[in-house]
């Protein structure tokens, strides 16, 4: 049994592909194979065809961030130890934006556009969650 | 097509679990019956605003208790509404479609949300998962506060607006809700220094930037343009409408700052009421957070994109300038009671137009621009309303 109590992503059928991808070190891209379209979050059906013709693409795992805040308070308790926790945005060059955290860094010295890469986290069997943290 | 406020009804933002919600919600909706001038069987529907986290409160009034606690012999029928904190524009809506297929001549809307009946935990947790995605952001540890924190910054970085400017907005909400016997900070204003110094929350946020959650109630009897006049009383005319959805998802969203949003639903809004912005003699901006008191601005084209934070620093928009908005205070400025935040902006606005904001009352207002949002802004609905009918 894992000790971690924090929420875990409620998988969906179609984002199984996703998860079992950051299991293997791996960020991948849902991609519609009709129109083209990169999709986040990963969805049954594209949303911009309808297309279910959907399939994946590995990241590079480097991304920029668009946006970010750093939280001090005010989170659920099995947070807290994390605090301060860094919330961003960030843009994949595989055109899709994501929400993440930003790690092994520090707080303060984060800015908008910096340069980021992915980092893995497992933090049970079956979840390994995907973080970023500054290029270095 | 038509839709009159003729009356209201508010308790005072607090945080009182002592105030039940029963009693809380027969309170207001006797009282706006009352200030209809009309007796209670002449109310011929009831349309609540749904309220959020208090899952047997919604159950009571989705299910028709409203009515028979308040005796209302003439009630046709009952309905609840949910969209967050829009709900109360979607009662406006059914209700007009009530009056105008001569269903129903008055229409009660009330509202009731108490929170500090409800753990601390229970309400981060609410607040945190109701809007947020449990798989793609719920995970990271996303507040509501971090969210529009993110946002907030980023709105920075595109503006150039300063944490001084941005901390203006909510000395200038504080000061509407200093002079308001129905906000939670009435009496209490804050000044720049008091914000900046205030805890940091979530960059760039401070505490008195963030969202106070309290209890509330309100109510409204709505009627058409045609009986208002009759009864010859006082009123807020609806006079146009307009609204736009921006996405659940603040990470999808390609207007992150919902100034699209703002401007195509004031657009409309404007259209149908044969007005324009310039018209308007006090702009109401529900976002619940400071920077969306800019954007707004920004999408209604009061003034180019990277200029409101400015106007709010020169205390143009808050008490005595030649700009008002939020009369209302918002959710920083007055408390936040969950989905009763918007009845309270309309309330204030029928105040308003009414002459009867006291300490708060807005020079000659004849005309009023109204937005409300739900969820985290996944909506803009946009409204104008005349203290007299086209």
């Amino acid at each position: 049994m894992s000790d971690y109590r924090k929420p875990l992503p409620q998988i969906q059928p179609f984002s199984e592909a996703f998860w079992e991808g950051t299991r293997n070190n791996k960020l991948l891209v849902q991609t519609c194979s009709d129109c083209d379209a990169r999709i986040f979050f990963p969805r049954r059906q594209c949303p911009e065809c309808w297309s279910t013709n959907l399939g994946w693409t590995e990241a590079s795992g480097k991304a920029e961030i668009y946006a970010f805040s750093v939280t001090y308070e005010g989170v659920e308790a099995v947070f807290r130890e994390d605090l301060p926790i860094v919330l961003a945005w960030v843009d994949l060059p595989e055109g899709i934006r994501m929400q993440t955290n930003i790690i092994e860094c520090d707080p303060d010295a984060i800015e908008i556009g910096q340069q980021v890469e992915v980092v893995f986290r497992k933090v049970t069997d079956e979840i390994t969650l995907p973080y970023f943290r500054p290029v270095q | 097509m038509s839709l009159a406020i003729i009356g209201i009804a508010e308790l005072p933002t607090k945080r009182d679990p002592e105030r039940t919600r029963w009693d809380m919600l027969s309170d207001v909706c006797m009282d706006a019956i009352r200030d209809a001038g009309i007796d209670k069987d002449d109310v011929e529907a009831v349309i609540s605003v749904n309220p959020m986290a208090q899952a047997q409160m919604a159950l009571d009034m989705a299910l028709g208790r409203v009515p028979e606690v308040l005796g209302l012999k003439g009630c046709k029928d009952i309905c609840v509404l949910n969209s967050g904190g829009t709900s109360t524009t979607n009662c406006l809506r059914l209700a007009k479609y009530f009056i105008d297929n001569k269903q129903a001549r008055f229409v009660l809307i009330p509202h009731t949300t108490v929170q500090s009946d409800i753990p601390t935990e229970d309400l981060i947790n609410f607040f945190a998962t109701a809007p947020l995605d449990p798989q793609w952001e719920y995970p990271y540890g996303v507040t509501f506060n971090g969210a529009m924190g993110l946002i907030t910054n980023r709105y920075m970085h595109d503006t150039g607006a300063t944490a001084e400017q941005m901390a203006s907005v909510t000395v200038s909400l504080r000061g509407w809700g200093a002079l308001d016997p129905n906000s939670i900070f009435y009496g209490k204003p804050v000044t720049l220094e008091d914000v900046l110094e205030s805890r940091m929350i979530s960059t760039p946020l401070h505490a008195k930037e963030c969202n106070f959650l309290a209890d509330g109630a309100g109510a409204m009897i709505v009627t058409s343009h045609e009986i208002a006049q009759e009864l010859g009383r006082p009123a807020a005319y609806e006079l146009g409408h307009g609204v736009r959805f921006t996405g659940a998802t603040p990470v999808l969203r390609e207007d992150p700052y919902f100034i699209k949003a703002y401007r195509e639903s004031s657009q409309d809004a404007l259209a149908e009421a044969g007005l324009s912005i310039d018209d308007m003699d006090l702009r109401q901006i529900y976002g619940a957070y400071p920077f969306t008191q800019c954007s707004a601005l920004e999408g209604y084209g009061v003034c180019e994109f990277g200029e409101a934070a400015a106007i709010w620093a020169e205390g143009r928009c808050g008490p005595g300038g030649d700009l008002p908005c939020t009369s209302m205070g918002d959710a920083t400025g007055r408390g936040h009671t969950g989905s009763g935040v918007s009845m309270a902006f309309y309330l204030d606005t029928v105040r308003q137009l009414r002459g009867e904001a006291g300490e708060r009352q807005v020079a000659d207002c004849n005309h009023a621009l109204i937005t409300t949002s739900g969820g985290s802004v996944m909506n803009a609905c946009t409204t104008i309303f005349g203290s007299a009918p086209r």
